[in-house]
């Protein structure tokens, strides 16, 4: 290893991608504006509008009944109205009269209670969900109307961290994991491919540079704008400027300002890692490529199995059980999940869970960088 | 007719700079280089004629050690290829451009340099000024002509002034007048003591080359100066001479 050879390839890479307009763009300013979005969205989602129609099959008691809930729902926001049958309120439904069909029944067992179906369109399960939950709440507070007693309130307590109304927390860490590694992926993958195909790898090969100081040289070159993703999305999430009145202008804040316990160097720490593996997948990934749309092509294979499997989307621990092997085999899991340990647990070195987070992804790194070295030179015509 | 002429070594001449014995690349079925033997002398300009497919690339690939014959062995400068650090020692202009287009001319040449163990501005100035390009320092290499990037390639394999120099077809898209100057400058360059292999589909620049190796099927059908060879094939025309070898040794095989 030669320090003077891996400099000059670090001196390269870092030039290149400082002219590349539209890579620079992709790293730092995609993932603030997607990040910007997703929490935006995440926080400012509209409670459901309730447009109720119900039906009452039950006779006298299920007037009193209707009646309550009817009350409780008008408290609660929601647009109320009586139909005569089901298929009145299914014909509001799917007119978009109504969002949602409240049947009040006799109960098929005996014992004189009744049985509440809720009748939602369909075509959108989440907002379906949400409708129900509504109705749900109607009935707790008919029923506490009804009787004279509040049904116990359930509260909720974590062991780490606190239960946060913020979605945003637990949805974070991941969103900085994933898109350190996906940028990085993208950006070496092209980058190592045009070195193939230019023909600059043949010449590079030519030369007494080795193909591990080729690799360290890459990994410095990407991992330097890494860290500056990394640090500027991190300063992102987790800061919040407030920025006064100015003029015309309102009042507004730069940055999500989520909360986090933990230390932001160790969360540095971690993504920093993952990436390091992430430019030697590029590397290595870009063998086997002939274009560049072959290196986006696999992303599908590559990255979306990790995007689903990585506790981005769905938690771990609902997932199917048959798929846990493949997460524990994932690299974007261990830096999710040293994220939230670090964010929301407050974790520091001495946390076992941390430990293995960052070995794994130390491991990984070091493997793909291997496989990386082994596969620079393939024997072509 | 001898088809591997030795030159006249006789234990008085200095060794040989470069030495193919015997060497054999086969991908599957295709033999690319078959059974190629050959000693070259050191400070000399050795062509490497033949046709489109016939080998070229890949004997030079085989010498520079950038792959791994299948039978026989290639050195340079008394070394066993491939060698990592003898690569320090041997210039390769590849038949690709194999420059950066997105850095300058200038940080091409310092790049280089720098993987071949040359820094400071004095060697970048040296090969600028071999190859014309002292007023592009500053461009963009995407920036420029087919034919800068020509000199640029071949000024990125000078910038460490190595003993042996492979070319491959150097002088595509290079004007006549550049050509020229190329040409001057492997000269001055072989007076000095380098060794070169410049590889070429064009006889036109064959009699510039002090021997020639005609390269037919991966294997050397002729080797002799320009004259020898027309001599040899009893023709006025190189183009000619070339068919004729190639044609005879179809026959008598």
């Amino acid at each position: 290893m030669s320090r003077r050879r891996i400099v000059a390839l670090f001196r390269r890479v870092v030039s290149e991608i400082r002219r590349d307009r539209p890579s620079l763009a992709l790293l730092f300013i995609a993932p603030i504006v997607i990040t910007g979005l997703v929490t935006f969205i995440l926080r400012e989602s509209q409670a459901p509008q309730v447009t109720a129609v119900v039906v009452n099959l039950a006779g006298p008691r299920g007037l009193a009944v209707g009646n309550a809930l009817e009350a409780a729902l008008r408290t609660d926001g929601a647009t109320v109205s009586d139909v005569a049958d089901e298929a009145a309120a299914r014909a509001a439904i799917g007119d978009k009269a109504a969002s949602v069909g409240i049947v009040l029944r006799p109960a098929a067992a005996s014992g004189g209670s009744l049985d509440v179906t809720v009748i939602t369109n369909g075509l959108d399960p989440s907002g379906d969900v949400g409708q129900v939950s509504a109705i749900q709440r109607s009935v707790l507070a008919a029923a506490t109307a009804a009787t004279g007693t509040a049904i116990p309130a359930v509260n909720h307590a974590t062991v780490y961290g606190t239960p946060t109304d913020d979605p945003v927390t637990t949805f974070a860490p991941a969103i900085v994991a994933f898109f350190a590694y996906f940028f990085v992926y993208i950006l070496t993958g092209v980058s190592f491919l045009r070195e193939r195909t230019g023909g600059t790898l043949e010449r590079l090969m030519a030369t007494p540079v080795t193909r591990g100081e080729v690799v360290l040289g890459y990994t410095l070159g990407f991992g330097l704008f890494a860290t500056i993703q990394v640090a500027v999305l991190l300063l992102w999430a987790l800061g919040s400027l407030h920025v006064g009145a100015l003029g015309p202008l309102p009042a507004f804040s730069i940055g999500l300002g989520i909360a986090a316990s933990g230390s932001p160097i160790l969360a540095f720490l971690v993504v920093v890692l993952l990436a390091v593996g992430a430019v030697s997948l590029g590397i290595f990934l870009s063998t086997f490529a002939r274009t560049e749309l072959q290196i986006i092509q696999f992303i599908p294979i590559v990255l979306a199995p990790q995007f689903l499997l990585s506790g981005v989307l769905f938690p771990v621990s609902s997932l199917p059980s048959i798929l846990q092997p493949l997460v524990a085999i994932m690299p974007l899991n261990y830096a999710v999940d040293g994220l939230r340990q670090v964010f929301i647990r407050g974790a520091d070195l001495g946390v076992p869970a941390l430990q293995l987070d960052l070995a794994v992804l130390g491991i990984v790194a070091a493997f793909f960088a291997t496989i990386a070295a082994l596969t620079i030179r393939r024997d072509v015509v | 007719m001898a088809l591997h002429a030795e030159p006249d070594l006789d234990g008085a001449g200095p060794p040989p700079a470069i030495r193919a014995h015997a060497l054999v690349k086969s991908f599957g079925t295709l033999r690319a280089v078959d059974d190629v033997t050959f000693d070259l002398a050191p400070g000399r300009i050795y062509g490497l004629l033949g046709p489109n497919g016939s080998g070229k690339t890949t004997l030079i690939r085989l010498l520079t050690g950038l792959t791994v014959p299948t039978a026989g062995w290639a050195e340079v400068l008394g070394t066993r290829m491939p060698s990592r650090p003898n690569l320090g020692r041997i210039g390769y202009m590849t038949q690709t451009d194999g420059v950066y287009t997105a850095l300058t001319v200038a940080e091409n040449l310092r790049f280089f340099g720098a993987v071949y163990g040359v820094d400071g501005g004095e060697p970048v100035e040296h090969a600028l000024g071999i190859v014309d390009l002292a007023d592009r320092r500053s461009s963009i290499v995407g920036t420029l002509s087919g034919g800068q990037r020509r000199r640029l390639s071949l000024a990125c394999a000078l910038i460490h002034r190595p003993p042996v120099l492979f070319l491959d077809e150097p002088t595509v898209g290079v004007d006549p007048l550049l050509r020229v100057q190329f040409w001057a400058h492997f000269r001055a360059l072989t007076d000095a003591g380098t060794t070169i292999v410049v590889s070429s589909h064009v006889m036109d620049e064959a009699d510039r080359c002090d021997e020639l190796l005609f390269v037919r099927s991966g294997t050397i059908i002729a080797r002799g100066t320009g004259q020898e060879i027309r001599v040899q094939a009893g023709t006025a025309d190189l183009e000619q001479a070339f068919l004729r070898l190639g044609g005879n040794v179809e026959v008598t095989r």
